[in-house]
């Protein structure tokens, strides 16, 4: 199987893509980064391994890349976030051409002990081979290993009484520093304005007070609910350390057990909110 | 946590269409009923963001309810199954978070249920007044951490 | 300068009593992802090999959000309050390139107004730095004039001997002061003891030379340079969140109910899309390359022309945290090798 620096030569080569989004070295040894490459000459620097961590889909809806026929390079849940951007008609299949990764699972983090463990996301993943690619590449298996930690702490946080629950989730929330590193990095988050931009009226409050913080965590979670690909890239950026892969991850529990819907799947089924089924239940309405 | 002399405030956001006109038909009707709930009205369920249930909780209500035209009734046709999905998802939320989700109320009140409105009114207020004042968001609005 | 021994035992019951005189310790969490509170004395730990917390300690004086006023208001008449700045606070175990950088917000905040909330916070701080015996390859303090044993900025500073023993100087007057007042558990001591310690750090090396980096900064304002760091920044606030020189915010008012509320100060960044959008819808920086590089300009080139100082300690914190690695310290060597 041909490697990543040579697919790349291909897709410019073969006039495949105007531009190509990919990974290639940063500055210390452990990290990659990513990079937009738009000619043949430059894709000597490309790498794909399991410090891969960015989901590179977040770069598709931008403003300077529309219209642009972009290659992508797309682990399965990444692809996962393509396939709902298409399902939420953000972008047309046509103008990606994925090089979907066959993975064997990512590092949690970049440098520490995380960097030993594979991430949360992969230890059920579904995708390990592409399930929507225009050609695969193989990543090396680096035999990682962990434990899915964040599992336990739901359904410890299930089994809480509602007031610890929220002891939990007002440390936690105290502290965001409200940089919105979690909506930038998030494939999901296009929205050309965010309801926490927008001051008139202010629904979000923009201080990174208490009330503040709740009211961005609780929409940011709600509006990814039934949405999220579960690529945990909101909670590896967040600067301030907040799980917040708890409140994706409950909600994706949430969508399966009560619509039996699984986003990112398939990009022609309408997507879980966009649609409403008139057996809905409804024993909570009076 | 109830004190006797607590009257809770709640927030009630309603449809234009079945709604609201429902309450009217109350009033009309001279159906007396419980004060403690401030009526909002918005052209439909649909339009209810969940973020105005937070913001209702942010502005110190201890309760809120959501109304609006029953299954198949809706004036724009599916207002109400679109929201009532986001409700399902929505209070799954409040309830990971800690939010007590039985401070939020949801009902379907058409034009002629001027009764059930009343009948919903009542058991809303009795409900959340003896769940006492919501104090776990209300102490929320003024606090903040300087540093660390 | 005056050079004293003390050991972790007495630090931590130097901290036991500054807790019980109501002053508030802070230093960085567990997980060293930023500075919290010391609640108990027995926790403190000094972690000289430790990377730079996550997020700086900038928040001491300069806080996330910061209350300007609260109001009151009925029918005919408002009243306002002043809010007053903070009680005494301690931060122990700086490092070199977060200490310094209150010196440089410093001249921002007092160049023709005068901040009164970072002053009085600044006033009522007393900073314990630490030599530090970290680097990776984001840190280039040693390239903007700091060094891992640069005592600018530090009250008192803190040079590791052993687990337990701490050699520490008292660099400011108010840090002379303050060893007088606990000097029961300060031991004189004497340069020679911390000399070898200083000795054995190394730091990183010198990756740049900032008057190079300043002169192309000066004739290349028109560049096609952040072209590729456009490409992939995300404009999150997260380098200017996190970083200890970053100055901007912004003012709003926030209402608790129809008839009160506050007005706060709030962290902004120059790298969001918001920042320099006009009411018009015009943009002057109206994309993601143009903003970054309003942020290298600043800080070395704007804050230098007005305040002769880098805005920038070389700390690599916007760098390690990014999340799309954009290293500034490895950007500004690529611009220090342009002339
Ligand atoms: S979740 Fe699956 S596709 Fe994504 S990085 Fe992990 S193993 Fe690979
Ligand atoms: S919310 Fe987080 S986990 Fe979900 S798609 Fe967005 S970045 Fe990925
Ligand atoms: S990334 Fe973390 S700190 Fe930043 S806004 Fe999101 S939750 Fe808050
Ligand atoms: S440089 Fe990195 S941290 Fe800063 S705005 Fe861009 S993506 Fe965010
Ligand atoms: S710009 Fe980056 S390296 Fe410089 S002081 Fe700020 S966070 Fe540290």
């Amino acid at each position: 199987m041909a490697d990543i620096i040579s697919i790349a030569r291909g897709v410019f080569e073969n006039k495949k893509a105007d531009i190509l989004i990919g990974y290639t070295k940063a500055t210390s040894e452990g990290r990659t980064r990513p990079v937009i490459v738009r000619s043949a000459d430059e894709v000597q620097n490309l790498v794909l391994n399991s410090s891969c961590l960015n989901n590179l889909a977040t770069y598709l809806t931008r403003k300077e890349n529309k219209g642009k026929k972009v290659a992508i390079v797309a682990k399965g849940c990444d692809i996962k976030s393509i396939v709902q951007l298409i399902a939420e008609s953000q972008i047309k299949r046509e103008n990606v051409y994925i090089i979907g990764v066959k993975c064997n699972g990512v590092k949690r983090s970049f440098e520490g002990e995380d960097s030993k463990k594979i991430a949360e996301k992969c230890l059920n993943c579904n995708v390990r081979t592409p399930h929507l690619a225009d050609e695969t590449v193989d990543m090396s298996d680096e035999g990682l290993t962990g434990k899915d930690e964040k599992a336990e702490l739901i359904e410890k946080l299930d089994s809480m009484s509602a007031e610890e629950r929220f002891a939990f989730w007002e440390e936690q929330f105290e502290k965001c520093i409200k940089c919105y590193a979690c909506r930038q990095a998030c494939p999901l988050c296009y929205c050309e304005r965010c309801i926490a931009d927008k001051s008139m009226p202010r629904w979000v409050e923009s201080s990174p007070t208490k009330r503040g913080n709740f009211a961005w965590n609780i929409v940011r979670a709600f509006h990814l609910s039934g949405r999220c690909i579960g690529c945990n890239e909101c909670e590896r950026v967040c600067p301030a350390g907040i799980p917040l892969s708890l409140l994706n991850r409950k909600m994706v529990m949430v969508a399966k057990s009560e619509f039996g819907y699984e986003s990112g799947m398939s990009a022609d089924a309408p997507t879980l909110i966009g649609t409403y089924d008139l057996k809905d239940k409804e024993e909570f309405i009076k | 946590m109830s004190d006797s002399s607590f009257e809770p405030k709640i927030v009630a956001f309603v449809c234009n269409w079945c709604t609201y006109t429902g309450a009217d038909l109350a009033g009309t009707s001279r159906m007396k009923y419980q004060s403690n709930v401030r009526m909002i009205r918005l052209p439909c369920t649909g339009r209810i963001d969940p973020m105005f249930i937070i913001k209702a909780f942010e502005s110190g209500a201890d309760g809120v309810l959501v109304s609006g035209c029953h299954p198949g009734d809706c004036h724009y046709t599916a207002g109400n199954y679109h929201a009532r999905r986001r409700w399902i998802l929505f209070r799954q939320l409040l309830k990971f978070v800690g939010i007590d989700e039985s401070r939020v109320f949801f009902s379907w009140v058409s034009a002629s249920e001027g009764k059930k409105w009343v009948d919903v009114i009542n058991e809303v207020t009795d409900t959340v007044r003896s769940k006492g004042p919501f104090t776990n968001y209300q102490k929320l609005n003024k606090e903040f951490t300087i540093n660390g | 300068m005056e050079e004293y021994i003390i050991s972790l035992e007495d630090l931590k019951k130097l901290a036991d009593n500054l807790i019980k005189e109501g002053t508030d310790l802070f230093l960085p969490s567990p997980d060293n992802s930023r500075f919290v509170r010391l609640k108990k004395a027995d926790e403190l730990k000094l972690a000289p090999e430790a990377r730079p917390s996550d997020i700086s300690a900038k928040q001491a004086a300069f806080p996330k959000c910061d209350p300007v006023l609260f109001y009151k208001r009925d029918k005919s008449t408002v009243e306002l309050k002043d809010a007053e700045p903070s009680a005494n606070q301690v931060l122990f175990g700086l490092k070199p390139c977060d200490a310094a950088a209150f010196g440089i917000m410093n001249k921002v905040f007092n160049w023709d107004y005068k901040d009164n909330f970072f002053n009085k916070r600044l006033e009522n701080t007393l900073v314990i730095g630490l030599a530090c015996t970290y680097s990776d390859d984001y840190c280039f303090c040693t390239s903007v004039g700091l060094s891992p044993v640069s005592e600018t900025g530090s009250d008192i500073f803190l040079v590791r001997l052993s687990d337990a023993q701490f050699a520490a100087r008292a660099v400011t007057d108010k840090g002379i002061q303050f060893v007088k007042k606990y000097s029961q558990l300060f031991a004189k001591g004497d340069s020679s003891k911390s000399k070898p310690a200083l000795e054995s750090i190394k730091g990183p090396a010198r990756k740049f030379d900032s008057k190079k980096v300043k002169d192309w900064l000066d004739k290349n304002f028109e560049t096609d340079f952040f072209n590729p760091v456009g490409d992939t920044c995300l404009g999150c606030g997260q380098c200017a969140f996190v970083c200890p020189t970053c100055h901007c915010f912004d003012i709003v008012d926030e209402d608790y109910s129809y008839s009160e509320g506050r007005r706060m100060k709030n962290w902004d960044a120059c790298q969001f899309s918001l920042f320099t959008l006009h009411a018009s819808g015009h943009n002057p920086r109206d994309n993601q390359a143009k903003r970054y590089r309003q942020r290298v300009n600043h800080k070395f080139k704007y804050y230098i022309d007005r305040f002769k100082e880098i805005l920038c300690t070389g700390c690599g914190r916007c760098s390690r945290g990014c999340p799309v690695t954009i290293d500034i310290g490895s950007i500004v060597t690529k611009i220090g090798n342009l002339t």
